[in-house]
């Protein structure tokens, strides 16, 4: 266990020292700017308008970072052969893998956290208060962003860090289509008709992580919501993670 | 050789415009980028934009706000043909931007050059609104008030009114506004309480700006209306009708301004003794 936070400390160090964090800085810009134009451009929209850009722009930038950042942790060190002088160490595979996981995921959280933090600011300086609701669209919004993270890791074990970032970019996408997935013999009469479900349980729905618009405006998020988003993704980042630990570790890197 | 290169590009030079003139007088004189609007579906933005929808919407209704804006103050044939199509995209986009609906009808509804004058799409504007949300009272209210002040139905309006009224957190004055709009008579009075309401319901604005400059139209016709009948009483007191409407002033028979509410004077017609709101005034609308 130690050495898997050993692992994740050093994950957390290595993706900061990728100027991760100049992200941040964009975001505060965004939203500072926003806060500052918006209200004189938008007519009486000020308020939702830096929800929707602060949540959007959590997502956004956290799927960037989760695949750009994801996709290389691994395959980036299989390229630069840094791999081997850490196979070498007593650290098995598994906690290498789950350990670069747990790191990108305390980075987007720590992302995230100071993001929310931002808009509660801008919040509070425009609109003179805070919306502790949005809360129940940040939090699914992570649990998306660890999902894809997953599948970064997943392709990143299978193949190259450009391929695998092409095919994380094309889940991540894909799974925004479902309604379009599900109901596929409408959109394509010729397609068989198993395909749509088939196609529909094999995708993961990142629609059931998009609470922006239900939260921007103030609808009630039961927590009965909350708790099955949490499930869905969790089972989903299990299933996902469990197979590319199984690549992992059957993969040969000679 | 300096020199003769000199008088050449000064030939040339004299050349340029004298060729742009001709071309110009042959084909045309080149006019301003008309505004574009590549994307006409809301759906196909919409897929375009899978999970970012709020803020597509967003951007849209300030790009529709600013269309509005430009066209208004800047645009000369003010056409405001995107109007219409920004306003269905950025509704598409967000079906529960209620502000898109409320602006967006008055931008469409307003008389040229204060909107584009085609109050029928206002209304059809305001009807997708409340398709999209049959819980708003507001929405259904300003469409009541659309078929009331641009439509002319009275009979629609007042059962959209009280359709209003029947919805949770309504205001109460919704049943009784519904009843007075149908009695014949009173029309200029209930066009200035609902108005009145849209300018109390709105903040700093266009919407309240707009409110404002209804509710000092509707005082001006009543100035108007008010030295239509000070001209008949002068009539009849001397026989004759005032050459100009000062006399009213000196026969004591008129003590206000002889001007409407932007300080424009009235039109005064000496054949019928008619008092009206000048049609260069910015109070003049269309009866």
């Amino acid at each position: 266990m130690s050495r898997l936070v050993a692992v994740a400390a050093n994950t957390f160090r290595e993706t900061v020292r990728e100027r991760v964090l100049y992200n941040l800085v964009l975001f505060a810009l965004v939203m500072t700017l926003s806060g500052l134009l918006l209200g004189q451009l938008s007519i009486r929209q000020d308020e939702k308008i830096i929800k929707d850009i602060g949540l959007a722009a959590m997502e956004l930038f956290g799927t960037l970072i989760a695949v750009f950042i994801g996709t290389g942790l691994v395959s980036k060190e299989i390229e630069r052969r840094s791999l081997f002088p850490l196979l070498a160490k007593p650290l098995s595979r598994g906690e290498l893998f789950l350990g670069k996981f747990a790191g990108l995921a305390f980075t987007l959280l720590v992302n995230v956290a100071v993001m929310t933090a931002g808009l509660f600011l801008t919040l509070l300086a425009t609109a003179g208060r805070a919306d502790a609701l949005l809360l129940a669209a940040i939090v699914p919004i992570y649990l998306g962003l660890l999902l894809v993270v997953a599948f970064a890791m997943l392709f990143s074990s299978l193949t190259s860090s450009t391929l695998a970032a092409v095919f994380t970019v094309g889940i991540a996408v894909a799974g925004r289509f479902t309604d379009m997935v599900r109901n596929l013999s409408e959109v394509a009469p010729a397609a068989p008709r198993w395909l749509g479900p088939a196609l529909y349980a094999a995708l993961p729905n990142f629609a059931n992580f998009d609470l922006k618009d239900r939260v921007a405006y103030g609808d009630p998020v039961p927590a009965t919501v909350l708790v099955w988003i949490a499930v869905y993704a969790l089972a989903w980042i299990g299933i996902v993670l469990g197979l590319g630990l199984a690549a992992f570790r059957t993969r040969d890197f000679q | 050789m300096t020199k003769r290169l000199a008088l050449l590009l000064l030939a040339l030079a004299a050349a340029v415009p004298a060729g742009q003139a001709r071309i110009e007088a042959e084909l045309g004189t080149p006019t301003v980028q008309q505004q574009v609007l590549y994307l006409w579906s809301g759906g196909h933005v919409k897929r375009l934009f899978p999970g970012f929808e709020s803020i597509a919407a967003d951007l849209y209704w300030l790009r529709t706000v600013q269309y509005f804006g430009s066209e208004r103050r800047f645009a000369r044939e003010k056409r405001f043909d995107l109007l219409r199509p920004l306003i269905e995209i950025t509704t598409d986009l967000d079906p529960r931007l209620e502000i898109a609906y409320r602006y967006g009808a008055i931008f469409l509804a307003e008389p040229a050059p204060e909107g584009a004058g085609r109050p029928r799409e206002a209304a059809e504007v305001l009807e997708k609104g409340v398709r999209n949300n049959p819980r708003s009272w507001r929405l259904r209210q300003d469409l009541g008030f659309f078929y009331y002040l641009f439509l002319h139905d009275p009979d629609r309006a007042s059962k959209v009114l009280l359709e209003a009224a029947e919805l949770p957190g309504a205001a109460f004055w919704l049943r009784t506004m519904a009843a007075d709009i149908l009695q014949k008579g009173g029309e200029r009075e209930a066009a200035r309480k609902m108005w009145q309401q849209m300018y109390d319901q709105s903040e700093e604005g266009v919407l309240r700006e707009n409110a404002k400059t209804r509710l000092l139209s509707l005082d001006s016709l009543d100035a108007a209306d008010h030295l239509t009948a000070a001209v008949d009483t002068y009539a009849r007191r001397f026989g004759h009708r005032p050459a100009r409407l000062e006399e009213l002033k000196a026969a004591g028979l008129w003590n206000g301004p002889i001007a409407d509410a932007a300080r424009v004077p009235f039109r005064y017609d000496v054949g019928t003794g008619r008092v009206t709101v000048s049609q260069s005034s910015p109070m003049w609308r269309p009866q």
